[in-house]
C-alpha cells in the first residue's frame, strides 16, 4: 500500500447538505464515561462532523440512567433521546448497559403509550475506539428524528406540563 | 537503599509494574523508547477471548500512569548504562528530543495539520500515512505531540546555505506554494534566481539519486518562485530599525544584498553602494538574459529593498576609509570579481580580442558589443558558454568555444554544454592557446595545439603537456577571453590589517567573513574569485551574523553539528520491498527548441507545470522526516515547539530495574515465499488489526490494499516466523489472535469467508477452547495444514496456495491473506540487555531461571512480559505485577522515601449562596476559531450564581491555573466551571487546582466545548456557539447544586491471609513477608508443597523438587509467616483492609485478622479416571508414570515395553472441554525421558492437539527427534482402547493422515484433566467470589486484572485461576502479592466519594438494590434498611436508578443535579438570569 499525501484533518469537517438543511430538532445523548463519552471525544479528535443539535450528558454508567432523566428531556423539549453505553458484554461496571437496554425498551413502550413515540428513544452500544460510529449514530438519530418531525410536546399549541 | 525503581518499556507489562510499584510507595521512572506509552496492546482492535475493545480497557490504565504522582514517564528514552548494586543503581538514560514541550502541548493537533511531511505510520503498520509532527494514537499518553527528526536531510546538508529543500519540496507536493516560498526565503532571498542558476549541490546529495535519479529540486524551487511571481505582488512591510549602528554594504550582488537583508531584519539601518547603474551584480550583468531574465532579478531585489534597505546606484566607493569616516559602524565589502583576465600570449591585446565582460556586461547594460561573424570564445567554464550563447543570439554566424580541458573535464555543466551545442556552438576541448594570429592589426584567428594532459599545481599554476606538431589555427574575427575574473581591491588599498590570497582575492576568516581590519567584513567573489550565487548568499548570511555579533560585542556561537540523515540503499530496498516506495524516474524540465532559442534572449528553460511540480515533489524520500519547514512553529499558538531541542543524557538513582521492553512482530518480509510487500493483498496480523480498528487507517473497514475492495475470502496463515528452522519456539498468541481476527472479519463482512490454516490449535488458556468453538459457530473455517508459499494471480491480485486437508492436496485461493506472524525479541534487545547487564537466551529474549520467571542474571534487575518470551496480555500483566513484587521485596525498607505526599490547604467553609467562576478556554484557535468565546463569557455572566466569567488562551496552562486559583480567592468562588475540552483527560488537572486553592475538588464541572463542539461543528460556527452556550448553561446549573464530598479514611490491617500452601501460595506468602507484612498461610494438607511434591520430569534439566524444598524451608523459617497446615477456612467477614477469617484445624478454630486475602487453592487431577487406572497395573496416570521415571516408584514392564500416552482425558461428557495447559509439555517430557532410557521402546502420544506453547515447543521437537510418535485425534472420534490380558490395543484416527492406526501398548499412560482443588467451591461461597462453569475462580478482568477479584482486597493466583505450569504459577503468586502489597502498605484507605447513599426513611426493604449490585456493596441492617459499603461501591448508579422508592442517591450525580443540568441543556427551565 503506498503512502499518498492526504488532506489535512481540518478539511474533513465539511457538513453534508443533508445536515445543513436538517430541521432544528433537539437530541440529548446520555453517554457513559468509559465508552460512549470517550467515543464522542474521539469523534472530535478525528474531526468527524455531526449535527450540532446532539447534546451529550455524561453519566458514570448507562446503568445509572434514571427513567426520569429521559422523560424530563422530552418534557424539556427534546425531540429525541439516545442512551449510549459500552458494547454489550463489555460494560466497565459489568452489566449496567444491559440494564439500560431493558430500561430503554420499557420506556419506548411508555413513550408510545404517551403519544410521543418510542422511536424517539434509542439505545446504542459503542466502544471507546468507535469515534466514527458515534458521529454516525448522531447522524442516524438526527435523520430519524428529523423525519419524524418535532416532538408532539413541542408542536404549536401543545400543552407542556410545567 | 533507594526507594525508586526504573521500568524500561511502556507496554502493558511495564505499565502494570509501574502502577504497582508506585501504588506501593516506590518512585517510578517509566522509560519508553517511543513518544507514548501503550505498547503493542494500544495497537490492537479487540482482545481475545472476550473481544473486549483493547483501547477501552487500556485507556484507564494509561490515564492512571499519566496522572500518578509517583510515576515520571520518560519518553523517547533508552537505558544506556546501569551501574551500582541492587538497592542502589545509577541508571544512565539517553533521551532523544521530542521538539514539543509536553508541559505546554495541548494535543490540539494544529502542528500535524500543517506538517507537509508524510511517512508511513508505524502505529498503523505502515498502512496509512502520518505527519512528521504526530501523536502516536488519539488516546496516547503523554497527551502531547512529538516531531520525528532523523537528522538533517542530505540536500540541506550539502547546500552552503543549508536551504531546507526537503521542506519546500514537501509543501510543493501538497500544492502549498506560498508556504513553500516562505520556507525557501527563510534561508535564501533569491528563490527565482537560485531556481535557475544554482549548481544545486542538493541534487548531488539527494538520496533518491541512489534509486532512479535525484529529485529535480532546482526546478521545483524555480516553479515556486514563478508561481508566486505570476500573482499580484503583496506589498512588503518596511522594517523599522531598532539599532543605531549604521552598516554599509559595498556591492549589490548576492552576497551584499543577502547581508543587507539579514542586517535590516536584525534591526540595523543598512546602505548598499553600487557602482553600476543597476543593482544585482553578476546576477544582473554577468548572467545572460536567456538563463536569468532581468525581471526575476529585479523582483527579488525589490523584495529586499522594500524591507528598508537603502540602495545608492552609480556610486563607486573610492575607499572604505571614507565609509568609516562618514559614521558607518561596520562595512561589508561584496564588490565581486569583475576584472576579466587575458592570457599573456602574443596578440592578446589586438583589435578584435575581447574579454567576457565586454560581451556580457555591455550587452546587459544596453551598450553595443562589437562582434564579428566568427567568434571564438576561450574558456570552457559556464562563463565561456554564457558568452558563446550570447554571441550567437547577438547575430554571430559561427561561435566556437575552445579550452585546454578534455571534454569530460570541462568546468561548465554538461547540460550547459549540450544546450550550447544544440544551438550550434562548436566546442574544441583539449586545446592550448599559443598566440593570436594577426592581419592588419586585427585578430584573424588563434594558433593552437592539442593538449595531451593538464594539471594545476599547488599554486594553482597550469601545466600543459601538448602533442608535438599539433599546431593548427582556429579562424576567428572576434576572440573573447573567458578564463576567469579577478576582484578589484583599490578600495582597500593601504588599509591596515588587510591581506590577500595568492590568487588575488581578499583574505577573510572563513567563519565570520572578517578581514584583518576591525569592522570590515568581506564576502562573495571578492574573497573567492568567481563562484556560485549560493556561495555568495552563504557568505552574506555569515557576514550578517558576524557583523551583528561584532556590533553587539558578543562572541559568535558556532552552529552545533547536526547528524545527516541519508536514506541508505538497504533502506530504499526495504521501502521498495514493503511497497512504501515505487520507482518513478526524475522529471526533467522542458527546453525551448534550439532553433527558437538561438534567435532570441527568451528564457531557454521553461520550468515545470503545476502538475509536473507536484508529481516530481512527491518523489522526495523525506530523509530527515521533519524537514524543519517550521510550519508547525507558526501554527502552534501555545509556542510549545522547539526545533533547537537537543539530545540529553540523564542519570537516575534507583534501587531496582524492571525490563519490560516487549516484543516485536516477526518481520514477514524475511519470509519471502509469502510475498509481503510484493503482493499488496498479503498483510500481517498486526496490520489487519489496524484495518479492523475504528480509529485505524480505514476507520474499521476491511479493504484490500490493491483495489480497496471488500475481500470475499480471507485466509489466515499460522506460524509465520514461529516453529520454523530459525525460530523453533511457538509464539503462543497467534492461534488466538488469528481466531479473533477471523471472527471480527466475519462480523465486519458477514458475507466473507474467513479461514484459518493452522498446524496445531494452541488454545491453551482460560476460555480459549470455548472461544475457538464460538468462532466456528460464527462461521470461521479451520483447516489443519501449513501453507508454505503464496502465488499471486497478476490479474486479480488474489493469492493462491496449496493446502493439504485429510491427506489430500488441493489449491485454494483468497482475496486477502493475513499472516499470523510470531513474536520476536524487541528491536534493540541486545543493546538494552548489554546496558542493563543481563544475559539473553539463544533467541535473544532475557534468560530467566525455570521457576523464577522475573529474575534475570543480574540481581536487582527483573524482567516482565514478552521481553523474556512470547506471551499474551494477561500473562504480561501478571509478570508486570510479579516483577513489581520482586522489586518490592528488595526495596521494602525504602518505601515512601522518594515520594513526597502533597499537602493541601484546609478546605474553606462553603457559603450557602453559590458563587460560580466560569473559565472559558480558547484552546489556541481550536475553540475560539469556531466558537465566539467572548460571547460565551458575556452569556455566562448573565447566569444565576455566576460571580465571574473569563476566557484564557489555554485554560490548562500553568499560568491560567494560577489565575483560576487567584480568582477563587479574590471573588470568594465556591464553584468552578471550566468550558474547554474533555473531563476524561482534564478534570483531574482542574480539580487539583481547586484543592490547591482550598476548595473541595467535587465543586467542579466541565463543559466540553472542544471535543464535542468546536471540533465536530467547525463548519457551522453559529450552531457551535449556540451549543456551547447550552453546554455552559447546563454546567453552571449543575455546578450550582454540587456538594462537597469527603472520602473517609478506613484503617488497614497490614497483614495477609494466603489460602493454599502449594508453590503459588508459598511464593505469595514469602514475597509478602519479604515485603514486611505478617502472613498467615493456611493449607488443608498436613504439609506444604501441593502437587509439586510429586516428582516431575523436566526437559530442561531443572529440578522443581529442589526449588520447592528451598521455598518451603524459607517459608517455614520466616519470622513473619504463620503456617497453619491441616487447617481450612470456614468463615470470613469484613471488607477490604479489614477481614476476619475463621480457620479450623486439629486444635479447633481460630480467627485471623487481615487486610488482604490471596486464594491459591491449586488443582487436583480428574478422578475417577476410566480406562483401567487404579485397577489394571498396565494403566497408570501421568503422575504415576513420572514417579517411575524419577525413580521414585519401581518401573513396571520391560525395557522394550511400548507405551501409549493418552492426553486430553476428562469428563467431557459432563462439561465442555478445556485445556489443562500443562499436560502436553509434561507428557512429551516424560515420553522423551522414557525413550532415552529405553531407545527400543515404541512411544506414542495421542492428543486432541499438541499445545507446547512458547519455549515448550522445544520438548515437542526433541521428542519427535527421539522417535516419539504423535497422533492427533478428533474430539468426536476419540481413541478406542481394548484391554485384554494379552495386551492393550489403542486405535486412533489421526487427523493429519486421515487414517486409522492401531497401536499395541504394553503400558497405557493417561493424562487426566486438571480441575479446581477440593474446597474451592466452598471458598467461593465464603468469600462471595464468582467462578467459571469448571469451578475456576473468576478474576476481576480477564485481560487486565488477572490477579484481582472484583471484590476489593481479594486476590487469586496459581491453579485456582486456571491450570498452569509451575513457573507461571510463581509469576501469578508474585503478582497477587504485589497487588496485595499495594493495599497493605497503606495506613488507611480512602472510601466514599462518588458512591450510592441511602435515604433511610424511603427504603422499603425491597432488596432490589441488593440483587442488582455487581460488587456486593449493599447489605441490609438490623432494621431491614439498605446500607451501602462505600469501600465496595464503585459508583455506577445501577441501584439508584432501579430503586422503586427513590431511596438511593448517587453522590455527585444526584437527581437534583442531573435534572437541573438537563433542564438547562434544553433551555427549558433556564436558570434565572441576573438582570
Amino acid at each position: 500500500m503506498s503512502v499518498e499525501p492526504e488532506p489535512t484533518a481540518r478539511t474533513a469537517a465539511v457538513p453534508s447538505t443533508a445536515e445543513a438543511s436538517a430541521p432544528q430538532v433537539q437530541i440529548v445523548a446520555f453517554c457513559c464515561f468509559y465508552c460512549a463519552y470517550a467515543a464522542a471525544d474521539l469523534a472530535g479528535v478525528m474531526r468527524l462532523s455531526y449535527p450540532p443539535n446532539v447534546r451529550v450528558v455524561l453519566l458514570p454508567c448507562t446503568g445509572g440512567i434514571d427513567p426520569l432523566y429521559i422523560l424530563r428531556a422530552f418534557e424539556d423539549g427534546a425531540d429525541g433521546v439516545f442512551v449510549a453505553g459500552c458494547l454489550e458484554g463489555q460494560c466497565h461496571y459489568q452489566v449496567g448497559n444491559l440494564h439500560a437496554k431493558s430500561r430503554v425498551r420499557r420506556l419506548k413502550a411508555l413513550l408510545d403509550e404517551a403519544g410521543i413515540g418510542g422511536e424517539r428513544l434509542e439505545m446504542f452500544n459503542l466502544s471507546s475506539a468507535q469515534g466514527p460510529r458515534f458521529a454516525e449514530v448522531a447522524r442516524e438519530m438526527t435523520a430519524r428524528i428529523s423525519a419524524l418531525g418535532p416532538s408532539p410536546l413541542n408542536r404549536a399549541g401543545a400543552e407542556v406540563a410545567p | 537503599m533507594i526507594g525508586a525503581a526504573m521500568v524500561v518499556g511502556g507496554g502493558i507489562a511495564g505499565i502494570q509494574a509501574a502502577l504497582d510499584l508506585a501504588d506501593a510507595g516506590i518512585k517510578v521512572y517509566l522509560v519508553e523508547r517511543g513518544p507514548a506509552i501503550g505498547g503493542r496492546m494500544a495497537t490492537l482492535d479487540k482482545t481475545f477471548p472476550t473481544n473486549d475493545c483493547a483501547m477501552c480497557i487500556i485507556s484507564p490504565k494509561l490515564g492512571a500512569v499519566g496522572r500518578h504522582p509517583n510515576i515520571e514517564i520518560l519518553t523517547l528514552a533508552e537505558l544506556e548504562r546501569l551501574e551500582g548494586a541492587p538497592g542502589d543503581f545509577r541508571a544512565t538514560v539517553r533521551r532523544r528530543p521530542r521538539f514539543v514541550d509536553p508541559a505546554l502541548c495541548t494535543a490540539c493537533g494544529d502542528c500535524a495539520a500543517v506538517c507537509p511531511v508524510r511517512v508511513p505510520s508505524e502505529f498503523d503498520g505502515g498502512l496509512g500515512p502520518r505527519a512528521a509532527a504526530y501523536r502516536l494514537y488519539a488516546q496516547a499518553v503523554p497527551a502531547a505531540y512529538a516531531i520525528e527528526k532523523r537528522g538533517r536531510s542530505p540536500c540541506r546538508d550539502a547546500c552552503p546555505i543549508h536551504q531546507r529543500a526537503q521542506g519546500y519540496v514537501a509543501l510543493v507536493a501538497q500544492g502549498r506554494y506560498l508556504e513553500a516560498l516562505r520556507v525557501i526565503r527563510m534561508d535564501n532571498p533569491f528563490p527565482g534566481i537560485c531556481g535557475r542558476v544554482c549548481n544545486h549541490r542538493c541534487e548531488d546529495a539527494c538520496s533518491r539519486g541512489q534509486l532512479d535519479g535525484a529529485v529535480n529540486i532546482a526546478a521545483l524551487k524555480r516553479f515556486v518562485a514563478d508561481w508566486a511571481y505570476a500573482r499580484p505582488r503583496q506589498p512588503v512591510a518596511r522594517l523599522v530599525p531598532t539599532r543605531s549602528e549604521r552598516v554599509a554594504v559595498v556591492g549589490s550582488g548576492p552576497a551584499g544584498l543577502t547581508a543587507a537583508r539579514d542586517l535590516v531584519e536584525l534591526g540595523y539601518p543598512v546602505t548598499v553602494f553600487e557602482a553600476l547603474p543597476v543593482p544585482g551584480g553578476m546576477m544582473r550583468v554577468g548572467i545572460p538574459e536567456h538563463r536569468l531574465p532581468a525581471p526575476i532579478v529585479e523582483r527579488e531585489i525589490a523584495d529586499i529593498l522594500d524591507l528598508g534597505v537603502e540602495l545608492r546606484c552609480n556610486t563607486r566607493v573610492a575607499h572604505v576609509r571614507d565609509l568609516f569616516a562618514s559614521g558607518y559602524a561596520a562595512v561589508f565589502l561584496a564588490t565581486g570579481a569583475h576584472r576579466a583576465r587575458r592570457l599573456p600570449i602574443p596578440g592578446a591585446d589586438l583589435a578584435g580580442v575581447l574579454v567576457s565582460t565586454d560581451v556580457l556586461q555591455n550587452h546587459r547594460l544596453g551598450k553595443p558589443v562589437p562582434l564579428g561573424q566568427r567568434v571564438l570564445v576561450l574558456g570552457g567554464g559556464n562563463v565561456g558558454f554564457d558568452v558563446a550563447r550570447t554571441c550567437l543570439r547577438l547575430g554571430a554566424r559561427e561561435v566556437h568555444v575552445a579550452c585546454p580541458e578534455a571534454r569530460e573535464a570541462m568546468p561548465a555543466h554538461p547540460w550547459e554544454i549540450a544546450a550550447a551545442e544544440e544551438e550550434g556552438v562548436q566546442v574544441h576541448p583539449s586545446t592550448a592557446f599559443v598566440q593570436v594570429v594577426e592581419r592588419d592589426g586585427r585578430a584573424t584567428g588563434l594558433l593552437c595545439r592539442r593538449v595531451r594532459s593538464m594539471r594545476f599545481d599547488e599554486a594553482r599554476r597550469l601545466h600543459l603537456e601538448v602533442v608535438e606538431g599539433s599546431e593548427h589555427v582556429l579562424e576567428a574575427d572576434t576572440i573573447v577571453f573567458a578564463i576567469g575574473l579577478a576582484p578589484e581591491l583599490d578600495l582597500v588599498q593601504g588599509l591596515e590589517g588587510i591581506s590577500t590570497t595568492p590568487w588575488g582575492s581578499l583574505q577573510v576568516d572563513p567563519l565570520t567573513q572578517a578581514t584583518g581590519h576591525p569592522g570590515l567584513f568581506a564576502g562573495g567573489d571578492v574573497t573567492t574569485g568567481t563562484a556560485f550565487v549560493v556561495d555568495a548568499i552563504a557568505a552574506g548570511h555569515r557576514a550578517a551574523r558576524a557583523i551583528d555579533a561584532y556590533l553587539r560585542r558578543i562572541a559568535l556561537q558556532p552552529e552545533p553539528a547536526v547528524p545527516v540523515a541519508k536514506v541508505t540503499p538497504e533502506e530504499i530496498a526495504a521501502r521498495l520491498a514493503r511497497g512504501h516506495l515505487r520507482r518513478q524516474p526524475r522529471l526533467a524540465v522542458h527546453l525551448l527548441p534550439a532553433e527558437v532559442r538561438r534567435a532570441s534572449f527568451v528564457e531557454v528553460d521553461r520550468g515545470f507545470t503545476e502538475e509536473e511540480a507536484r508529481r516530481e515533489a512527491s518523489r522526495c524520500l523525506a530523509c530527515g522526516v521533519c524537514a524543519e519547514c517550521l510550519e508547525c512553529v507558526l501554527a502552534c499558538k501555545r509556542e510549545a515547539i522547539n526545533h533547537a531541542e537537543r539530545e540529553r543524557v540523564e542519570t537516575y538513582r534507583v534501587g531496582a530495574v524492571i525490563l519490560a521492553a516487549g516484543v516485536e512482530p516477526f518481520d514477514a518480509v524475511q519470509a519471502e515465499a509469502y510475498g509481503v510487500g510484493r503482493f499488496p493483498n498479503v498483510l500481517v496480523g498486526p496490520q489487519f488489526e489496524r484495518l479492523l480498528s475504528a480509529s485505524g487507517p480505514t476507520q474499521g473497514h476491511i479493504r484490500r490494499p490493491s483495489d480497496g475492495a471488500a475481500p470475499r475470502r480471507i485466509a489466515f496463515l499460522q506460524c509465520v516466523g514461529s516453529r520454523d528452522q530459525r525460530t523453533r519456539y511457538c509464539s503462543a498468541v497467534c492461534c488466538m489472535y488469528a481466531t479473533k481476527e477471523a471472527m471480527l472479519a466475519r462480523e465486519h463482512l458477514p458475507q466473507a469467508q474467513a479461514t484459518v490454516y493452522y498446524a496445531d490449535m494452541r488454545a491453551f488458556g482460560k476460555g480459549f477452547d470455548a472461544y475457538v468453538e464460538r468462532a466456528k459457530q460464527q462461521g470461521v473455517r479451520y483447516v489443519r495444514t501449513r501453507v508454505a508459499a503464496l502465488r499471486e494471480d497478476p490479474r486479480t491480485r488474489n493469492l493462491r496456495f496449496r493446502v493439504e486437508e485429510d491427506g489430500r492436496v488441493c489449491e485454494e485461493e483468497a482475496d486477502l491473506v493475513v499472516l499470523s506472524v510470531g513474536l520476536t525479541p524487541p528491536r534493540g534487545a541486545a543493546e538494552l540487555a548489554r546496558a542493563a547487564g543481563v544475559d539473553l537466551d539463544e533467541y535473544g529474549f532475557v534468560a530467566t531461571p525455570s521457576f523464577d520467571p522475573v529474575r534475570t542474571s543480574r540481581p536487582g534487575v527483573f524482567v516482565a512480559g514478552g521481553f523474556h518470551g512470547p506471551k499474551d496480555i494477561p500473562d504480561s500483566v501478571v509478570e508486570g505485577s510479579a516483577a513489581a513484587a520482586a522489586a518490592l521485596a528488595l526495596l521494602a525498607p525504602a518505601r515512601g522515601t522518594q515520594i513526597t505526599p502533597k499537602v493541601y490547604p484546609p478546605e474553606m467553609a462553603l457559603e450557602a449562596e453559590p458563587r460560580i467562576g466560569v473559565f472559558i478556554c480558547h484552546c489556541g484557535s481550536n475553540i475560539a476559531g469556531v466558537v465566539d468565546v467572548q460571547g460565551l463569557a458575556a452569556y455566562a455572566r448573565t447566569l444565576a450564581g455566576v460571580a465571574v466569567a473569563e476566557t484564557s488562551l489555554y485554560t490548562c496552562s500553568a499560568d491560567a491555573l494560577e489565575r483560576i486559583k487567584h480568582a477563587i480567592a479574590a471573588h470568594h468562588l465556591n464553584r468552578v466551571v471550566v468550558a474547554s475540552c474533555t473531563p476524561r483527560t482534564h478534570e483531574p488537572i482542574f480539580r487539583e487546582a481547586l484543592r490547591e486553592a482550598g476548595l473541595n475538588p467535587y465543586l467542579f464541572e466541565m463543559a466540553n466545548i472542544r471535543d464535542q463542539c468546536s471540533w465536530v461543528h467547525g463548519a457551522d460556527p453559529a450552531a457551535a456557539t449556540e451549543k456551547a452556550r447550552a453546554l455552559i448553561g447546563a454546567a453552571v446549573a449543575r455546578a450550582a447544586r454540587l456538594a462537597p464530598l469527603h472520602k473517609v479514611p478506613v484503617p488497614v490491617r497490614h497483614e495477609a491471609l494466603v489460602i493454599g500452601g502449594g508453590i503459588a501460595g508459598a511464593t505469595a506468602a514469602l514475597n509478602l513477608a519479604d515485603q514486611g507484612f505478617p502472613v498467615t498461610l493456611v493449607e488443608r494438607e498436613p504439609a506444604l508443597g501441593g502437587r509439586l511434591r510429586a516428582p516431575l520430569v523436566t526437559w530442561d534439566g531443572s529440578d522443581p523438587g529442589a526449588v520447592l524444598r528451598a521455598l518451603v524451608d524459607r517459608v517455614t523459617a520466616h519470622p513473619l509467616i504463620t503456617v497453619l497446615t491441616g487447617h481450612r477456612v470456614v468463615a470470613s467477614r469484613g471488607t477490604v483492609g479489614n477481614f476476619e477469617t475463621t480457620v479450623a484445624g486439629p486444635a479447633g478454630e481460630r480467627v485471623v485478622g487481615h487486610g488482604a486475602t490471596i486464594l491459591a487453592t491449586g488443582l487436583r487431577e480428574w478422578r475417577p479416571v476410566p480406562y483401567g487406572v487404579d485397577e489394571d497395573p498396565r494403566v497408570l496416570t501421568l503422575a504415576e508414570f513420572e514417579r517411575e521415571l524419577a525413580g521414585a516408584a519401581p518401573p513396571r514392564g520391560g525395557a522394550a515395553a511400548s507405551v501409549v500416552m493418552l492426553l486430553c482425558a476428562g469428563p467431557w461428557d459432563r462439561i465442555p472441554f478445556y485445556c489443562s495447559r500443562t499436560c502436553c509439555a509434561q507428557s512429551l517430557a516424560a515420553a522423551l525421558a522414557y525413550r532415552r532410557a529405553h531407545p527400543q521402546a515404541p512411544v506414542a502420544v495421542l492428543a486432541r492437539e499438541i499445545r507446547t506453547y512458547g519455549f515448550a515447543e522445544e520438548v515437542y521437537l526433541e521428542a519427535r527427534r527421539a522417535g516419539v510418535q504423535v497422533f492427533r485425534y478428533a474430539p468426536d472420534d476419540p481413541p478406542r482402547i481394548s484391554r485384554t490380558p494379552q495386551g492393550i490395543t489403542v486405535t486412533v484416527r489421526d487427523q493429519t493422515l486421515g487414517e486409522e492406526v492401531a497401536l499395541r501398548a504394553d503400558r497405557l499412560v493417561i493424562s487426566p484433566a486438571l480441575m479446581p482443588a477440593e474446597g474451592a467451591s466452598e471458598l467461593s461461597t465464603i468469600f462471595k467470589i464468582p467462578a467459571t462453569a469448571e469451578g475456576f475462580f473468576l478474576e476481576a478482568h480477564v485481560k487486565l486484572r488477572p490477579a484481582d477479584f472484583a471484590s476489593e482486597g481479594l486476590f487469586l493466583c496459581g491453579g485456582a485461576h486456571y491450570p498452569k505450569p509451575a513457573g507461571e504459577a510463581v509469576a501469578g503468586a508474585l503478582a497477587a502479592a504485589a497487588r496485595a502489597g499495594t493495599l497493605l502498605w497503606r495506613d488507611s484507605l480512602e472510601v466514599g466519594g462518588v458512591v450510592a447513599t441511602v435515604d433511610r426513611d424511603r427504603c422499603t426493604s425491597c432488596l432490589t438494590c441488593l440483587r442488582l449490585c455487581a460488587y456486593d456493596a449493599i447489605a441490609f441492617d438490623g432494621d431491614g434498611i439498605a446500607v451501602v459499603d462505600p469501600a465496595r461501591c464503585q459508583g455506577c448508579g445501577l441501584c439508584v436508578a432501579a430503586c422503586p422508592g427513590s431511596a438511593l442517591s448517587l453522590a455527585h450525580y444526584t437527581r437534583e443535579q442531573m435534572l437541573a443540568k438537563i433542564d438547562a441543556l434544553l433551555g427549558a427551565r433556564e436558570a434565572v438570569h441576573v438582570s
